[in-house]
């Protein structure tokens, strides 16, 4: 039972992480039509800022200023870069943004070299919050989950309740409208690239020191955001919050478990030696195979329901 | 009565080809040159196969070495088992069994990703590659784990005595199958399908109307291509003697996309010259330089940006002004936008050596570039590259001011030309 | 009696809450050349969509030759030999022109999905492609890429495609929409030529168009078809005045 509360807990924090990175990457596509390839690499410079910016100042420093410096660089690589592609349409822009990541990893190996940084929690955040049944739950989980729901509900005031949100909101289906009223749609586009990457940057941020800071991070993360949007249904912020929290779980509660196929058998009276046909396949337990999951389950979902949780049909 | 006239040009650039690949290693001697002229041509065939997704099809792909890499993978357990004489495989036709492999995941993995197509196709195949990267760590005993599986190519059946163990003979293999699988990639551009992909590429909704189900067409499109990188990846076993996980890595699926787009997507012959590139960055760059996949990137990304058609575009840009004998006019306009770049190159090429041996902790910072001794850790080189990088930046605004006004007057001309014609 | 080309039973489609198509039920025999007229905004062009198979129906029933098509796919209809042009150019610009009309005829042909034949030498394909490039009148451009074309010779082309595949249903969506006069006179003997034998079904706002070529016409209004009949029979029904004209034409003719 602990066992489970503690993993569901761990799950839906680290769903929560999941949803962050992939609302903005869900934004950005919705208003702008750019999947961003190089989403999950700020996501990795929000990490490797806000490790900078706490062994010089302090963690509170980070978290209130990486993510600003990764939005601006975000900025600055929409009105120079992005722009600049657009007009060659959406697969020069996908390929720009995957060129991106592939430079951001380069130039992160360049500055702080191939292994992990020692980014940690800060001493006030570390140790146990409360205990269940036994098993103690990390403060730090519990202020990332904070972190994580705080910044979400105030990104859907934003759009629903203030006059920017609302030009964003109608500038995600009709930018010639919204521009043909008056409206600096061209900067409505940067602020809401870069605003979607300070995102990532504060998912880096907290989900740095929480998992590690190493330069294959965004690598790491990278495939699981875009399974996420593909099993949420591509545009639905609704959909990628589901199955962010859906990949966040299974993924969190298989790595604790050491089922295998063998076992299941064996419940069945059927013993799984070196010597049975594709042994090595019962023989995988669960714990090892967390990694794959969210991609079975997308393979799955392609199968048997293409649109996704929560998609349209396209066209 | 004809229906298209007999193409001599076509004959006689595929015999030209032909003869290139015969007359190259006695060329370029050297066991180096060999080397890079063999992994070119396994490039090749890769980078041919991916565009038959992207350039013909229209489908961009982060995840095309799943196909070449389990094609190695079951061509070198075919190679040792035909070495330890389970059945009588010449190595000659080890690209065949990788070609079916390929083929056999084509058609399995094709069925699953060609449901979406768009940019949703693209990060689907990201998925499945992770999935079997994934799967091939998971799976030792088949895979070899991160050490992967070795081989040895002179094991195998060796007829008319060719087993493969000089160098050359491999060239010769690699040469050959890359030469047929060229002429068949390019005839299938020429078929039903070859065509129809083109047409769900331009238009995947028309294609719809005139009585096409475009799913089918991207998944035949899609068994194929995989057919050709299952060839490469049993060509990539044979030279290497070595498969692992490495081979269904992002990393090569990124190479191959890099490839094909660098030498331009567009055009049938683009990925050809983009693999030759790619090559020489990738094993003649790398022996010199640790920051060569940065300058990989860069080159790319600026691709990207200023010529999305590739080398391939801007090379055929240059032909209609060939053709009405301007080209002298931009001779040196081109040399000094070359020369400028140069400059540029040589300052961003300087820091990022720089700022490499710095953070390499255990090295000196003691540094040669450029023939010049220095020390990394004076100011001196620093303000040297920067200015000789900004310096260079300002130099190539110029230069292609002068370029671009050579280069539009050209253009009006030609316009003008084809008015009079019309 | 021969099944009707296209009969529509009570077709309704919504988008949401919206009801765009409410309730229309025709009727098109086989070789007749039928236009659909209506104000801007009535649905002609949603119930082309229906037909095609790029919508789905919210309910009725669509039926080619007797057969009921309700729900298949556009390319599953099209396979049973029903063809439409678009509105705005749907072509394939990258392509000549010679390989878009080859492209419209290739399933057709019975070609389908194969990679063993060279299509250079298909010589049943070639002729066929000939004849159409003659005549829409592109033979003379026939290597020109599609996407530089100029409008009207891409609407040309648009046609041509749709006929490529000798389908025996053909739906012209507004074929001369932003044409010039002579471009338009020169389409109508275009349209005539090719729907020799064929039934036509056209969407329309140029009236010397549909009074041209025309056999029977509907006139649809706000998803209804107000009308539908001979020339004369449209002309005449006070509905149709009504809808385009408003009720001050009334009184202007008493005045």
């Amino acid at each position: 039972m602990e066992f489970f509360l503690v993993q569901l807990l761990n799950g839906i924090s680290y769903g929560l992480l999941l949803f962050m990175l992939t609302s903005g990457l869900t934004l950005v596509f919705s208003l702008m039509g750019v999947l961003n390839f190089a989403h999950a690499s700020f996501y990795m410079i929000g990490a490797y800022f806000a490790y900078q910016i706490s062994a010089k100042i302090g963690f509170w420093a980070g978290l209130a200023f990486a993510p600003l410096a990764v939005g601006a660089i975000g900025m600055l690589i929409e009105r120079w870069g992005l722009r600049q592609v657009h007009k060659h349409g959406h697969v020069a822009e996908l390929l720009f943004t995957f060129g991106l990541a592939y430079l951001i990893e380069e130039v992160v190996h360049l500055v702080w070299g191939r292994n992990a940084v020692p980014y940690r929690v800060p001493a006030e955040l570390d140790g146990p919050l409360f205990s269940i049944v036994g098993s103690q739950y990390p403060t730090y989980r519990g202020f990332m989950m904070l972190v994580a729901v705080a910044m979400l509900v105030s990104i859907w005031l934003v759009l629903t309740r203030t006059r920017v949100g609302l030009i964003i909101t109608a500038a995600l289906t009709h930018s010639q409208t919204v521009e043909a009223l008056g409206h600096n749609v061209p900067r409505v586009f940067m602020m809401v690239f870069g605003g979607g990457l300070a995102l990532a940057g504060l998912a880096g941020v907290i989900g740095g020191n929480a998992f590690i800071t190493d330069p294959g991070m965004a690598a790491a993360v990278g495939p699981i955001i875009f399974v996420i949007v593909v099993v949420g249904g591509m545009g639905s912020l609704a959909g990628a919050f589901y199955a962010s929290l859906l990949i966040g779980c299974l993924v969190t509660f298989a790595i604790g478990l050491d089922w295998s196929f063998a076992d299941l058998w064996a419940r069945i009276g059927i013993t799984v030696t070196s010597a049975t046909p594709l042994a090595a396949l019962w023989q995988i337990k669960l714990s090892q195979a967390a990694p794959v999951l969210p991609y079975l389950l997308m393979v799955l979902m392609l199968i048997f329901r293409p649109k996704g949780l929560m998609g349209t049909r396209e066209g | 009565m004809r229906y298209e006239p007999l193409n001599v040009g076509r004959w006689v650039l595929w015999g030209a080809t032909a003869l290139v690949f015969i007359v190259a290693p006695f060329v370029f001697r050297g066991g180096f040159a060999l080397t890079l002229m063999t992994q070119m041509g396994i490039m090749i065939i890769f980078a041919l196969s991916y565009n038959m997704l992207l350039g013909q099809g229209g489908m961009l792909s982060f995840g095309h070495a799943v196909y070449s890499g389990l094609g190695a993978y079951i061509a070198v357990h075919a190679l040792n088992l035909a070495g330890k004489g389970a059945f009588p495989l010449p190595v000659a036709l080890l690209p065949l069994v990788g070609g079916l492999a390929g083929l056999f995941f084509g058609v399995i993995f094709g069925y699953v990703t060609t449901k979406k197509a768009g940019v949703t196709f693209a990060m689907i195949t990201l998925g499945l590659l992770e999935l079997v990267f994934a799967c091939v760590l998971m799976f030792p005993g088949f895979f070899g784990g991160e050490g992967g599986i070795t081989t040895n190519r002179t094991a195998a059946p060796a007829p008319f005595g060719v087993n493969f163990g000089a160098p050359l003979q491999v060239y010769f293999l690699v040469a050959v199958w890359c030469f047929a699988s060229m002429a068949a990639m390019f005839a299938l551009t020429q078929t039903p399908l070859g065509r129809m992909a083109n047409a769900v590429r331009d238009n995947p909704e028309r294609a719809e109307f005139v009585g096409y189900n475009t799913q089918y067409v991207r998944f035949i499109q899609l068994m194929l291509s995989a057919f050709f990188a299952g060839v490469s990846g049993a060509l990539s076993c044979v030279n290497f003697e070595i498969v692992s996980a490495e081979n269904v890595s992002a990393v090569r699926s990124g190479g191959v996309l890099l490839a094909a787009f660098i030498g331009g997507f567009p055009f049938f012959f683009g990925p050809i010259i983009g693999a030759i590139v790619f090559v020489f960055f990738a094993a003649a760059l790398s022996g010199f330089t640790k920051a060569w996949l940065l300058y990989l990137g860069l080159f790319f990304v600026g691709m990207v940006l200023y010529a999305p058609g590739g080398i391939a575009s801007l090379v055929l840009m240059q032909f209609p002004v060939l053709r009405i004998g301007r080209f002298r006019e931009l001779a040196w306009p081109y040399t000094g936008a070359g020369a400028a770049a140069l400059v540029a190159i040589a300052g961003l090429v300087g820091i990022v050596e720089m700022v490499y041996r710095l953070s390499d902790t255990s090295l000196s910072s003691q540094m040669t570039l450029f023939g010049i001794d220095f020390d990394a850790k004076n100011t001196l080189p620093w303000i040297g590259f920067a200015v000789t990088l900004a310096a260079g930046i300002g130099l190539l605004r110029m230069a292609w001011r002068a370029v671009s006004a050579r280069w539009n007057a050209i253009q009006h001309d030609l316009l003008a030309r084809q008015k009079a014609a019309a | 009696m021969t099944a009707a080309a296209i009969e529509l039973r009570e077709v309704r489609k919504s988008f949401g809450k919206t009801e765009i198509i409410r309730g229309v039920s025709l009727s098109i025999a086989k070789g007749e050349r039928h236009a659909l007229i209506g104000p801007n905004g009535a649905g002609k062009s949603t119930l082309f969509n229906l037909i095609s198979g790029r919508f789905e129906l919210s309910s009725g029933n669509i039926l080619l030759n007797g057969e009921d098509i309700t729900g298949l796919r556009p390319f599953e209809i099209n396979r049973k030999r029903l063809s439409r042009s678009f509105q705005i150019t749907n072509i394939f610009q990258n392509m000549t022109v010679y390989e878009n009309i080859r492209c419209g005829e290739l399933w057709a042909a019975g070609y389908k999905y194969s990679f063993w034949h060279r299509v250079g030498g298909l010589r049943d394909v070639a002729e066929r492609t000939e004849e159409v490039l003659e005549k829409i009148g592109l033979a003379k451009r026939r290597h020109v890429l599609a996407g530089v074309l100029s409008y009207a010779e891409q609407r040309a082309l648009e046609i041509g495609i749709t006929i490529a595949g000798g389908a025996s249903v053909i739906l012209l969506d507004e074929p001369t929409a932003g044409m010039s006069r002579s471009e338009t006179a020169r389409a109508i003997e275009l349209i005539r030529s090719v729907t020799e034998g064929k039934t036509l079904i056209m969407v329309e706002h140029d009236m010397g168009v549909v009074f041209g070529l025309a056999d029977r016409i509907s006139v649809l209004v706000y998803g209804e078809i107000l009308a539908s009949g001979t020339q004369e029979e449209v002309q005449a029904s006070a509905a149709v005045q009504e809808a385009y004209l408003g009720s001050t034409h009334k009184e202007m003719a008493d005045a």
